[in-house]
């Protein structure tokens, strides 16, 4: 492939800019699992979960309080921290 | 036998020995000394100095770095400590790891983070931007100052650690912070010492708020050696809030006062004030902080005493605490109403520090206030109001030094870095989520404490539903506080990379408006703006001869 066509691909490829309706279609995504989490509940009434029953039980005793609904917020908070160091440090 | 007047006396004559050695010099030693401590900052250390960028500003900028790191750890563990405190199991499962921590340890491990990790680092970090600054000259040694940072962050690291576990393999691990501490605290201060002797101008008196902050902080310790006060309860209780009223309230009040001037665009409005500021807090004791001295009593390595004053140590102290007050209101209104200027429009779109600071401001009167009462209480033995000491000392951290230093940072970073912040929308929401949640959360918390003073003074049995609901609201509440430092974490970061540049706005600002005007006689400030001139343009007075002229020569 030429050097052209390979630099238009990168450019193409690239998405450098971020339309507004890009968050309606991630919006409309959490939506539909959401959805179809319910329709599961619905067409099979007193069935567990496939995976996600299998892994809840490890986590019993283990966040068992509230607390760790505003720790794994901080976590979160942590993570993004080192995330935007490590992003934008290697960004240029 | 009377312990404050005799160790706040070494005190004073040790601060004035200290300020005439500063204004005179060593006499004919001046040169080999600072040749000497030249050669200590940066060619003794060998190496390790080449680790280090030594370009203007860096110091600063990893030191308000590091601050506005340790201000989320430190909110954090704020944070675990008081959903602990009505949910003392909440953690239990870290058990499995070796980690058991109860709430007094996470509150003690959050204050350590907070007072010395984030207040310290970002007063010390603005310091060594504002000291050169109003000295006309640069930092003596940036790379050393740099390198420091990550010394002073080891000793807070091992402080946290301290305070989970006092003694870890038989060291006395909280000493041994306190002994790299006081490592860190002697090379900024030989750094500042050298950049003033090389000043240009004379100094101002901000400047030596935060000097005499710097000084302060070992001088208090030398003086209760000295006094052999730091045996007893007393002595131990007045080295804490010595430390307090110099380190801290000097050092905050110094590179606040700066900021607001040069952050808001006002000249400060009152150099009196700024004077008493400094005087007041150096002759007083300053009332804001815990009734319990166990801190500077574990970093000492001292055995803890009750505080069993006599009558003669009561009145000085009571009367030395309430004389704070002038100090505490001068720099409070002089502040508020440099923010202000001629205008009652505080907000500064182009300053997001700025709202920190008037916070900070604001509560810290009504807070030193409740702090006299409940150290005029201690100190006498009573102890009435011992109840509502830690939450009231968690506030006064929250709510008055955390703002202050951390405005001042955001103020002094972008000037240090060269950008801004990323989003001043995203400074504006931290600065909402972090002051609501200090100030709702501990309020919800001193009113529970209320709450248990009450019922423990009826003899009530059985304790009361109402307590843990509010305990519960406030650690809640605090949450935002966490949020918020986080969002200024990752403001500050994506700034470095992203942020509006200082010199894009300069000469955005300057294209249509001249840089100086020349001013050859007097006229109105209506005719300057006229002219084209911004309130940046720098007015330059221009000296014209009487003398007759003659032809030019071609």
């Amino acid at each position: 492939m030429s050097d052209q066509g390979s630099s238009q691909i990168t450019e193409f490829i690239q998405g450098e800019k971020e339309p507004q309706s890009s968050s309606v279609v991630l919006a409309l995504g959490v939506v539909a699992s959401l959805s179809f989490l319910l329709l599961y509940g619905i067409l099979y009434p007193g069935r567990e979960m496939p995976v996600v029953s299998e892994l809840l039980p490890m986590f019993e005793g283990v966040f068992d309080s509230g607390i760790w609904f505003f720790l794994l917020g901080a976590m979160l908070g942590i993570f993004a921290i080192i995330g935007t160091m490590l992003t934008e440090a290697t960004s240029e | 036998m009377s312990e404050i007047i005799p160790t706040l006396a070494i005190f004073w004559l040790l601060m004035v020995v200290s300020f005439i050695l500063m204004k005179r010099g060593l006499s004919i030693f001046n040169d080999v000394a600072k040749g000497m401590v030249m050669f200590m900052l940066e060619k003794a250390l060998g190496p390790a100095i080449d680790f280090v960028q030594g370009k203007p500003g860096s110091a600063s900028r990893t030191w308000i770095m590091h601050g506005m790191i340790w201000a989320m750890l430190a909110s954090i563990l704020t944070f675990a400590g008081l959903w602990l405190s009505h949910d003392s199991t909440a953690l239990h499962s870290l058990g499995a790891w070796g980690y058991s921590p109860d709430s007094h340890e996470l509150m003690y491990a959050g204050r350590f983070a907070a007072l010395f990790g984030a207040v310290g680092m970002m007063v010390i970090g603005a310091g060594l931007h504002v000291v050169p600054t109003l000295s006309g000259t640069n930092l003596a040694s940036e790379s050393n100052a740099t390198l420091v940072s990550g010394l002073w962050t080891l000793s807070v690291l091992i402080l946290v650690i301290g305070a989970h576990a006092k003694e870890i393999l038989g060291v006395d691990i909280i000493v041994l912070g306190t002994a790299l501490q006081i490592l860190a605290m002697t090379a900024i201060i030989l750094n500042q010492l050298l950049t003033i002797s090389n000043a240009t101008r004379p100094i101002a008196i901000p400047g030596w708020l935060i000097i005499f902050g710097l000084i302060g902080n070992p001088l208090a310790v030398v003086s209760v050696f000295l006094s052999g006060a730091y045996g007893t309860g007393v002595g131990q209780w007045l080295v804490y809030h010595m430390i307090g009223g110099t380190f801290f309230f000097c050092g905050i009040a110094g590179v606040s006062l700066y900021a607001s001037s040069m952050g808001s665009g006002n000249p400060l409005w009152s150099r009196t004030l700024v004077g008493f500021t400094l005087f007041g807090a150096l002759i007083s004791i300053n009332p804001m902080g815990s009734t319990d001295p166990s801190m500077a009593v574990d970093m000492l390595g001292l055995e803890a005493s009750e505080i069993s004053s006599s009558t003669q140590d009561h009145i000085s102290g009571s009367f030395l605490m309430a004389l704070a007050m002038i100090p505490v209101i001068a720099y409070s209104s002089n502040l508020l109403v440099t923010l202000r200027g001629t205008d009652a429009f505080v907000e500064n779109a182009d300053s997001p520090g700025i709202a920190e600071m008037n916070m900070g401001a604001w509560m810290l009167i009504p807070i030193a206030i409740g702090s006299l009462f409940v150290q005029t209480d201690a100190l006498g033995g009573a102890g009435e109001l011992s109840g509502i000491s830690q939450t009231l000392d968690l506030l006064s951290l929250w709510a008055v030094l955390m703002p202050l230093s951390l405005g001042t940072a955001l103020y002094v970073f972008p000037q240090v870095s060269g950008r801004k912040v990323l989003s001043v929308s995203r400074s504006r929401a931290a600065f909402w989520l972090m002051s609501g949640g200090a100030v709702a959360g501990l309020t919800f918390t001193i009113m529970a404490d209320l709450n248990d003073m009450a019922l423990i003074e009826s003899l009530a049995e059985n304790p009361s539903s109402i307590t843990e609901e509010l305990r519960i609201l406030g650690s809640v509440t605090f949450y935002g506080t966490v949020l918020g430092s986080i969002f200024h974490c990752t403001n500050l970061i994506s700034g470095q990379f992203r942020g509006e540049k200082l010199s894009e706005e300069v000469e955005s600002s300057t294209s249509l408006s001249p840089h100086t005007y020349e001013l050859t006689s007097s006229t109105s400030v209506r005719r300057i703006l006229a002219s084209g001139a911004t309130l940046d343009t720098e007015v330059i007075p221009v000296s014209q001869s009487e003398e007759a002229g003659s032809a030019t020569e071609l």
